[in-house]
C-alpha cells in the first residue's frame, strides 16, 4: 500500500491530468502552432472588435453631448494626472485603504507593460512555436525589461492578497459607504464579478511566471516570487511543465480580453476611464460655476432694449439647464462612467450626513444608468428621442437636488475628479429657467434681488448705511471714515482697493459689525479704500446658485458696468461667496478684477507691518477656525486666517474635519434662503458640534453666511455668551485695541 | 345738503367703528353748516339709532328692501346713491374698511365725484375741497383735492377721535331701486373665521422666541394672543427644536408676514427672522439682551425677562381690553 | 375667453419715498418699479387656470407713459398673451378707470382683473369704478378665484370671515392676498417670448380729473426704539394704543 498526503495526491491528479490533455491534445496545441496562433489572432480581433464596438457607441454620445469647456491648459492637465491620478494624491485621503488601492493601481500599470507584451507576442506566435525558450518581443528593453517583470510579478502576488482583502471587505464588512439607495444588488454583484476576475487574473499570471521559470532553464525578465515559487511544479515533466504554463497564459490573456470587454458596462470601468477623466475635467477653481453663454444676450436687451436683436444663430439651447442626459455635457457623461461607486462624495456631504436624501454619487449613477437606458434611442434617432421619461423626475428628483450647499466637499473627495456639483447645478437651473418650479422661497428672494438689490426685502438706498457713525473704540471715539466711490470719483481722486461689501455684510445685523470692524482695520492701516454704497448690489452668487442664471448675470453685468466705470482694478470683500463670484465667475462677463479676501488683505497687512497685533487679548484662549467653503475647498485659502490667528497668541485647535475636508456650516447654494429638505438633523448644528469637540472659547470664521449659521448652532446647544463666534476680522479689531 | 354717511351693520348692530365716522362726518357737516345723516341697510335696533344720535348724527335712513339679497357691491352703492341725491348730499362718507372700499368708488362714479380714500385727518379746506390721506402703504401722506361738486371720502380706521354730540334722530325707511343684474355674483356662502387665525392672515402677531426655554411655556403667549386677537408664531430655532409646528415659523425662511403690530418675544432678531417680519407696521419686542439686534428694528422694546413681563403685560391688556 | 388684466406700475416696496416740486410730485428717480404685487398673484392665478388647461387669452393692460412699458413686458415674461398701454399719465382713478374701461369696450373680453389697490397710492378705487362705468358686477378683495365652466367662483374677504360668490361673466374682480399663494417667476422661455410680442398703445379718451394730488407727507422718521421699563407695562399698552394706534 502506497499512502499520499493530501497535497501529493492533488499534485499527482494535476499532473496524470496534464498528461492526459498533453498526450491528447499534443497532435492539436504544440504541433499545430499555426492554428493556436489563428486561433490567437482571432479572439484579439474579436475582443478589439468588441471593445471597439462599446467605445464607438461611447463616442458617438460623446459628439452628441455639449462641450463643456475648453481643453485647453495642458500644464496643469498633465499636472493633474500626474497627481491625482498617478500618483492616487485623493485616494491616498484616506490612507489604510488608499494605499490598498494605489499599490493595486500601481501594480496594473507595471502589469499592463507585461500584457501588452503578451498579446503582442501572441500576435507574432512565438508562444505557440514550440520553442521551450519563448522568445519574449519586449526583452532587448534589458534592465527596464526586467524591473518592469520583476514589478508586475511581485504586483501579481500583492495584488492577490489585496484584492482578496477587499473582496473579504466588500462581503463581510458592513462598509458605510458601500451602501445608499442608489446601490442595487446588482451593483454589489458587479464589484465582487469584477474583483473576482482581478483575482483570477493575477492568480493565471503568477501560475504562468511560475511554470515559465520551472520549466525553462533561461527566462527573460526577472521574477522574484515566482522563481521562488516552482518547487510546486518539481517532478513534473519539462513538457506537462510548458503544457501548464501555456494553460495559464491562455486563461490569463483570455481573462484579459474578457475583462476588457466586461469593464464599459461596468462599476469599473474607471480602470479605463480614470486618467482621461482626470486628464480632462475642469481645472478652474471647485467654486467656480459655468456662465451660460446663452443667457447674456437675453440679459444685455433687457438691460438696453435699444440693442439689436442677438442674431439667432441656431445654437440656441434646446433647454436651458439640464433635465435629461442629452442636456449634459459630455463631461458629466465621462464622469458617469468613471465613477466607480465609492461613495467618498457621498460620506463628506452634509445634506446626506444630516438625512436629506441627496447623495452626490447618486446623481453621478442616475445619469449613467438613464443614459444606459437612452443610448441606444439617441444613438438612433439624436436628441429628438424622447421615450417620455427623464434625468430629473424619474432618476434624479427635484428635493434631492435643492438640498445640496454647494460645499464643493464631494468634487474635493472624488479619486477621478467627477463634478458633481455641476450636474445639480445644470438640473436646478432647468428647475428655474425651464419650470419656473424652484421652492416658492427662492422665488421671492430673486424677486428681491431683482426689487431691491437684495435677497431680503431692505431699501437698496439703505445699503450703505451699516457704515454709519463708525468710530474707533479709543478714548476720543475717533471717527471713521468710509468713503463712497461716487465721491472719490467726483473729487477726481483714486483709491487703493475697493471693498466690496456684500449683501449679507450690508444688511445683516451680525454681519455689519464685521464690515465695520473691517472698515476700521482698513482705517487703521492708512488704506485708502472706498465702498460703492447703494451703487453696489447683489453679486447675484446665490440667484446662480438657485439656477437663476438670468438674474445673476443682470446683477453681475449690472455690477460690472459700474465697477468699470470707476476703473476698478482690485477689490477686497469680508464675504467669500461674493469674493468668488466676482474672481470667478464676474471675468467672463466683462469683469476682471483682482480679488482678495479680507483675511488674505489682512494677512498682507500683518506681514507689510502696516498692522501690528500686539496686544494679549487672545492669549490663553483657545480658538478654533471653521473654513468657509468658498474661500476654502472653492479657492485654496486656508491659510491667511489661520496665520492671522497664529499672530494673535491663541491656541489655535483644529476640528477633526478642517481645511479641505471642513464640513460646510449649511449656508451656501441658497439653503439660508429655504426651509432645508427633510432630514434628521440641520446641517449648522453638525457642525457646531464639530467645533464644540475641541472646546473652543472662540469659533473664529470669516464668513458672514457661516456667522449666521454657527450662531444658530451655539444658540440651540444653549451656549450663547459661553462659545464666542468672532469674524477673522473681529478678532484682528480686538487684537490691534482700536 | 347733508353729509352722509355709510354705516356698517352686523345683525342690526353697530361696530365701534361707526362712531368715529359718525363724529367725524359732524365734524365736517359742522364746518360746513349742514346736516348729519347716515344710510345702512336692513333692520336696526332703535337704541343704536340713538346711539348715532349721541354722535351727531340727525337722520338714520334704514333701506329696507325684499330685492336686496345680501352683498351685492353693485346694488348697495346704487341705492346708496339714490340716497345721497335725494338728500342731496355733498360729502358721501364711508369707512375705510371691506365695505367703504366696495361701495365708494361706484358710489364716487355714479354721483360724478372725486373720491378721496383712507383719509386720516379732517379736511385742511373746504374750499378748495382738501384733505390728507394715506399713501405708499403708510410710508407717507398725501394732500388730495377733490373738484367735483359731490365728494366722497373714505375714513382710515382709528384716525380720529370719538366725540359726542347729542342730537334727536329721526329713523326713515328708504327701499330704492335695484338695478338688474346686480346679482350676477350671487353669495353661496358665509364663513365666519372661528378656527385660529392663521398666522398669515392676523394682524397682530405674538412670537416666541429660544428664550423661551420650552414648549411647556407657550401657555402665557397664548393668553396674551387670546387677549389681542392675535395669531401666535415662532422663529426659526423653535421651530427647528419641534417646540412649535412648522407653520408657525416666521421669517426669512418661514412665512414673511406684515402684520400691523408684532410681539418677539425671547427673539434676539437674526437676518433671516428679521428679514421675514421688517414688514410689520409697529414691532415691540421683549428679551434680556440689551444688544440684541431685535431692539435696532423694534419701535418699542422691554429689556426684561419674559417670565417676568409677559404676564404683567397679559394683566394690564385685559383692564385695558375690558375698558375699550 | 378673454381677460383684460389691469398690471400697476409700482414703486418697489421697499423704496425710500422722496418728493420733488415742493412735495407735490413722487421722485421716480433710483427708484425701481415693478408689478404691483396684488396684480401679480391675479396674473399668476390665470396663469394657472390656463396652464390647469381653460382656454384663457390674457390681455395685460396698463395706463401710463412709455417707462411702464418695463412692467408690462415683465407681464408677458410671465406669460400674459398681449398688452396694452394706454399713453397718459394716470393722475386720477376715474380718469384711470375709463381709459380702461375703453380698451375692454373695444375688445370682447369675458371679465377684467384688477389687484385690490396700488401700493402708491392705496387708492382701492379703480375695480369698483371701472364695474360701474361699465355697468357690470363686482367682486372686490377676493382670496381665491377659480373658472368653472360658464361661471366663475371667487371667494371674498368680509369683516370677520369669508364669503363665496359665484359670478356670470363680466364682471370685475380685485385679488388680494390669497389669490395665489406666490407670485409666479419668469422663466427663460417666458423671457424670450415676451421680447417678441408686441405692446399696443392706444391714446387716452377725454376725462376730466376730478382729483389731484397737491402735497405729500413723510411721517415723522422713525425713532430709536423706545424703551419701556420692565415694571411699566402699562406705559407700554398705552403707547400702543395712543400713539401707534395699533390695539
Amino acid at each position: 500500500m502506497i499512502y499520499f498526503s493530501e497535497h501529493e495526491l492533488q499534485f499527482l491528479f494535476l499532473q496524470r491530468y496534464t498528461e492526459s490533455l498533453y498526450s491528447h491534445f499534443k497532435h492539436h496545441i504544440i504541433f499545430n502552432a499555426m492554428v493556436s496562433h489563428l486561433f490567437f489572432i482571432a479572439s484579439t480581433l474579436i475582443a478589439f472588435g468588441l471593445l471597439t464596438y462599446s467605445f464607438l457607441r461611447i463616442f458617438k454620445i460623446i459628439k452628441l453631448l455639449r462641450k463643456p469647456y475648453s481643453i485647453s491648459n495642458f500644464g496643469e492637465r498633465v499636472k493633474r494626472l500626474f497627481t491625482i491620478a498617478i500618483a492616487q494624491e485623493k485616494i491616498l485621503r484616506f490612507p489604510l485603504i488608499g494605499l490598498m488601492h494605489a499599490l493595486v493601481f500601481w501594480g496594473f500599470l507595471m502589469i499592463t507593460f507585461g500584457s501588452g507584451e503578451m498579446v503582442l507576442d501572441g500576435i507574432i506566435g512565438t508562444p505557440f512555436d514550440n520553442n521551450p525558450l519563448n522568445d519574449r518581443l519586449f526583452k532587448f528593453f534589458g534592465t527596464v525589461y526586467n524591473v518592469l517583470i520583476a514589478g508586475g510579478d511581485i504586483f501579481a502576488y500583492t495584488i492577490v492578497i489585496l484584492v482578496g482583502a477587499f473582496l473579504v471587505r466588500r462581503i463581510f464588512m458592513h462598509i458605510k459607504r458601500f451602501t445608499g439607495v442608489e446601490l442595487r444588488h446588482r451593483d454589489h454583484k458587479d464589484a465582487a464579478i469584477a474583483l473576482s476576475l482581478i483575482l483570477l487574473l493575477m492568480v493565471s499570471l503568477a501560475g504562468m511566471n511560475i511554470a515559465y521559470n520551472a520549466g525553462n532553464e533561461n527566462v527573460f525578465g526577472v521574477y522574484p516570487i515566482s522563481s521562488q515559487l516552482t518547487g510546486i511544479f518539481e517532478g513534473m515533466q519539462t513538457h506537462t511543465v510548458h503544457t501548464l504554463e501555456l494553460v495559464f497564459w491562455w486563461t490569463h490573456i483570455l481573462l484579459i480580453f474578457f475583462f476588457a470587454n466586461y469593464l464599459p458596462y461596468s462599476k469599473h470601468f474607471h480602470v479605463f476611464m480614470s486618467l482621461p477623466n482626470v486628464y480632462l475635467s475642469r481645472t478652474e477653481p471647485l467654486s467656480k460655476m459655468t456662465n451660460m453663454e446663452s443667457v447674456t444676450g437675453e440679459v444685455k436687451l433687457m438691460l438696453d432694449p435699444s440693442l439689436p436683436e442677438p442674431q439667432s444663430k441656431g445654437d440656441e439651447p434646446e433647454r436651458f439647464g439640464m433635465k435629461d442626459v442629452e442636456d449634459g455635457t459630455w463631461k458629466y457623461y465621462l464622469d458617469s462612467l468613471t465613477c466607480t461607486q465609492c461613495g467618498r462624495c457621498t460620506s463628506v456631504c452634509p445634506a446626506n450626513q444630516t438625512g436629506k436624501k441627496l447623495s452626490p454619487r447618486k446623481v453621478v449613477l442616475d445619469y449613467r444608468r438613464r443614459m444606459e437606458e437612452k443610448m441606444s434611442g439617441l444613438l438612433k434617432e439624436g436628441k429628438k428621442f424622447d421615450d417620455k421619461k427623464s434625468l430629473l423626475g424619474d432618476y434624479t428628483t427635484a428635493e434631492e437636488l435643492w438640498a445640496c450647499t454647494t460645499c464643493n466637499a464631494c468634487a474635493q473627495e472624488c479619486p477621478v475628479s467627477i463634478d458633481q456639483p455641476s450636474m445639480i447645478l445644470e438640473m436646478r437651473r432647468y428647475i428655474f429657467m425651464e419650470q419656473s418650479a424652484a421652492p416658492s422661497l427662492l422665488n421671492s428672494m430673486c424677486t428681491n434681488i431683482e426689487n431691491n438689490g437684495a435677497p431680503w426685502q431692505y431699501s437698496a438706498a439703505d445699503r450703505g448705511k451699516w457704515a454709519d457713525n463708525l468710530t474707533l473704540n479709543d478714548e476720543a471715539k475717533t471717527p471713521v471714515k468710509v468713503p463712497l466711490m461716487s465721491q472719490i470719483a467726483a473729487a477726481g481722486k483714486n483709491i487703493d482697493i475697493l471693498f466690496w461689501v456684500g449683501s449679507a455684510s450690508s444688511y445683516d445685523d451680525r454681519a455689519k459689525k464685521i464690515s465695520r470692524d473691517f472698515a476700521k482695520i482698513l482705517h487703521h492701516a492708512k488704506i485708502n479704500f472706498a465702498i460703492l454704497g447703494s451703487e453696489e448690489s447683489d453679486s447675484g452668487d446665490n440667484a446662480k446658485r438657485a439656477g437663476n442664471e438670468f438674474l445673476f448675470q443682470m446683477q453681475a453685468l449690472t455690477n460690472i458696468e459700474v465697477l468699470n466705470s470707476y476703473g476698478i482694478k482690485k477689490i477686497v470683500t469680508c464675504d467669500p461667496h461674493d469674493f468668488n463670484t466676482l474672481k470667478n465667475e464676474y471675468p467672463e462677463l466683462g469683469g476682471i478684477y483682482e480679488l482678495i479676501h479680507h483675511t488674505q488683505y489682512i494677512d498682507e497687512l500683518i506681514n507689510l507691518d502696516l498692522i501690528k497685533v500686539t496686544n494679549s487679548t487672545f492669549s490663553g484662549k483657545t480658538i478654533t477656525y471653521h473654513d468657509p467653503c468658498y474661500l476654502g475647498r472653492g479657492n485654496g485659502e486656508y491659510n491667511a486666517p489661520r496665520n492671522i490667528l497664529k499672530s494673535t497668541s491663541c491656541t489655535l485647535t483644529e476640528m477633526h474635519r478642517n481645511k479641505s475636508r471642513a464640513l460646510c456650516c449649511g449656508a451656501g447654494g441658497t439653503q439660508m434662503f429655504k426651509e432645508s429638505e427633510p432630514g434628521t438633523k440641520e446641517v449648522y448644528e453638525l457642525r457646531t458640534e464639530d467645533a464644540l469637540e475641541v472646546q473652543p472659547n472662540i469659533i473664529a470664521t470669516a464668513c458672514p453666511l457661516c456667522m449666521t449659521m454657527l450662531t444658530d448652532g451655539i444658540k440651540m446647544k444653549e451656549l450663547t455668551g459661553e462659545v464666542q463666534i468672532l469674524d477673522i476680522a473681529e478678532i484682528t479689531v480686538k487684537a490691534l485695541g482700536i | 345738503m347733508s353729509v352722509l354717511i355709510y354705516i356698517d351693520n352686523k345683525d342690526g348692530l353697530l361696530k365701534k367703528s361707526a362712531f368715529e365716522l359718525a363724529s367725524y362726518g359732524f365734524e365736517i357737516a359742522k364746518n360746513t353748516n349742514v346736516d348729519t345723516l347716515a344710510v345702512t341697510f336692513g333692520e336696526i335696533a332703535d337704541e343704536q339709532v340713538k346711539l348715532l344720535g349721541k354722535y351727531g348724527v340727525k337722520k338714520v335712513i334704514k333701506i329696507i328692501n325684499p330685492q336686496l339679497l345680501g352683498f351685492s357691491a353693485q346694488a348697495y352703492s346704487s341705492v346708496i346713491s339714490e340716497v345721497a341725491l335725494k338728500e342731496s348730499a355733498k360729502i358721501v362718507l364711508f369707512g375705510n374698511n371691506f365695505d367703504g372700499r366696495a361701495f365708494s368708488p361706484r358710489v364716487a362714479v355714479k354721483l360724478n365725484a372725486g373720491l378721496a380714500p383712507a383719509v386720516v385727518k379732517l379736511p385742511s379746506s373746504y374750499t378748495p375741497f382738501i384733505v390728507k390721506k394715506r399713501a405708499f402703504s403708510g410710508k407717507a401722506f398725501a394732500d388730495i383735492e377733490l373738484s367735483s361738486e359731490i365728494k366722497v371720502l373714505t375714513l382710515n380706521q382709528n384716525s380720529f377721535h370719538i366725540v359726542e354730540n347729542p342730537v334727536d334722530t329721526t329713523v326713515e325707511t328708504f327701499a330704492g331701486t335695484v338695478p338688474a343684474g346686480a346679482y350676477a355674483v350671487k353669495p353661496i356662502e358665509v364663513t365666519i373665521n372661528s378656527e385660529k387665525l392663521s398666522v398669515t392672515d392676523a394682524e397682530i402677531l405674538v412670537s416666541g422666541g429660544r428664550g423661551l426655554k420650552g414648549p411647556e411655556n407657550w401657555g402665557m403667549l397664548e393668553e396674551l394672543a387670546g387677549i389681542l386677537g392675535a395669531a401666535t408664531c415662532c422663529s426659526r430655532p423653535v421651530s427647528d427644536l419641534g417646540w412649535r409646528p412648522h407653520y408657525e415659523h416666521v421669517g426669512q425662511t418661514g412665512k414673511v408676514v406684515a402684520p400691523n403690530l408684532y410681539i418677539a418675544l425671547g427673539i434676539s432678531g437674526a437676518i433671516q427672522h428679521l428679514a421675514g417680519v421688517n414688514g410689520s407696521k409697529v414691532m415691540v419686542a421683549v428679551n434680556t439682551d440689551v444688544e440684541a439686534p431685535i431692539f435696532e428694528a423694534a419701535d418699542y422694546g422691554i429689556v426684561g425677562d419674559v417670565f417676568d413681563v409677559v404676564p404683567k403685560l397679559n394683566q394690564a391688556l385685559k383692564k385695558f381690553k375690558e375698558s375699550n | 375667453m378673454k381677460v383684460l388684466i389691469c398690471i400697476g406700475h409700482v414703486p418697489d416696496t421697499t423704496s425710500k419715498i422722496r418728493f420733488t416740486d415742493n412735495a407735490s410730485k413722487f421722485d421716480k428717480s433710483d427708484i425701481q418699479f415693478i408689478i404691483g404685487p396684488y396684480e401679480e398673484l391675479a396674473l399668476t392665478r390665470l396663469l394657472d387656470i390656463k396652464d390647469a388647461g381653460t382656454d384663457l387669452h390674457i390681455t395685460a393692460v396698463n395706463v401710463g407713459p412709455v417707462e411702464t412699458e418695463a412692467t408690462l413686458r415683465k407681464a408677458l415674461a410671465m406669460g400674459a398673451d398681449e398688452a396694452v398701454r394706454v399713453n397718459a399719465e394716470p393722475l386720477d382713478a376715474l380718469f384711470t378707470a375709463k381709459q380702461i374701461a375703453e380698451v375692454y369696450k373695444k375688445g370682447t373680453y369675458d371679465f377684467i382683473v384688477t389687484g385690490k389697490e396700488s401700493i402708491d397710492y392705496n387708492g382701492g378705487q379703480v375695480d369698483g369704478m371701472i364695474a360701474e362705468i361699465l355697468g357690470i358686477p363686482s367682486i372686490p378683495s377676493a382670496s381665491k378665484f377659480e373658472i368653472m365652466g360658464s361661471v366663475a367662483k371667487a371667494e371674498r374677504e368680509i369683516d370677520g370671515g369669508k364669503e363665496v360668490v359665484e359670478a356670470a361673466f363680466p364682471f370685475v374682480i380685485a385679488a388680494q392676498k390669497g389669490f395665489a399663494i406666490d407670485p409666479r417667476i419668469p422663466g427663460m422661455r417666458g423671457i424670450m417670448a415676451a421680447r417678441k410680442k408686441e405692446i399696443l398703445v392706444f391714446e387716452p379718451s377725454e376725462q376730466a380729473n376730478i382729483t389731484k394730488i397737491i402735497h405729500h407727507y413723510l411721517p415723522e422718521a422713525k425713532s430709536a426704539c423706545k424703551k419701556v421699563a420692565a415694571d411699566n407695562v402699562e406705559e407700554l399698552v398705552r403707547l400702543l394704543h395712543e400713539e401707534a394706534k395699533v390695539i
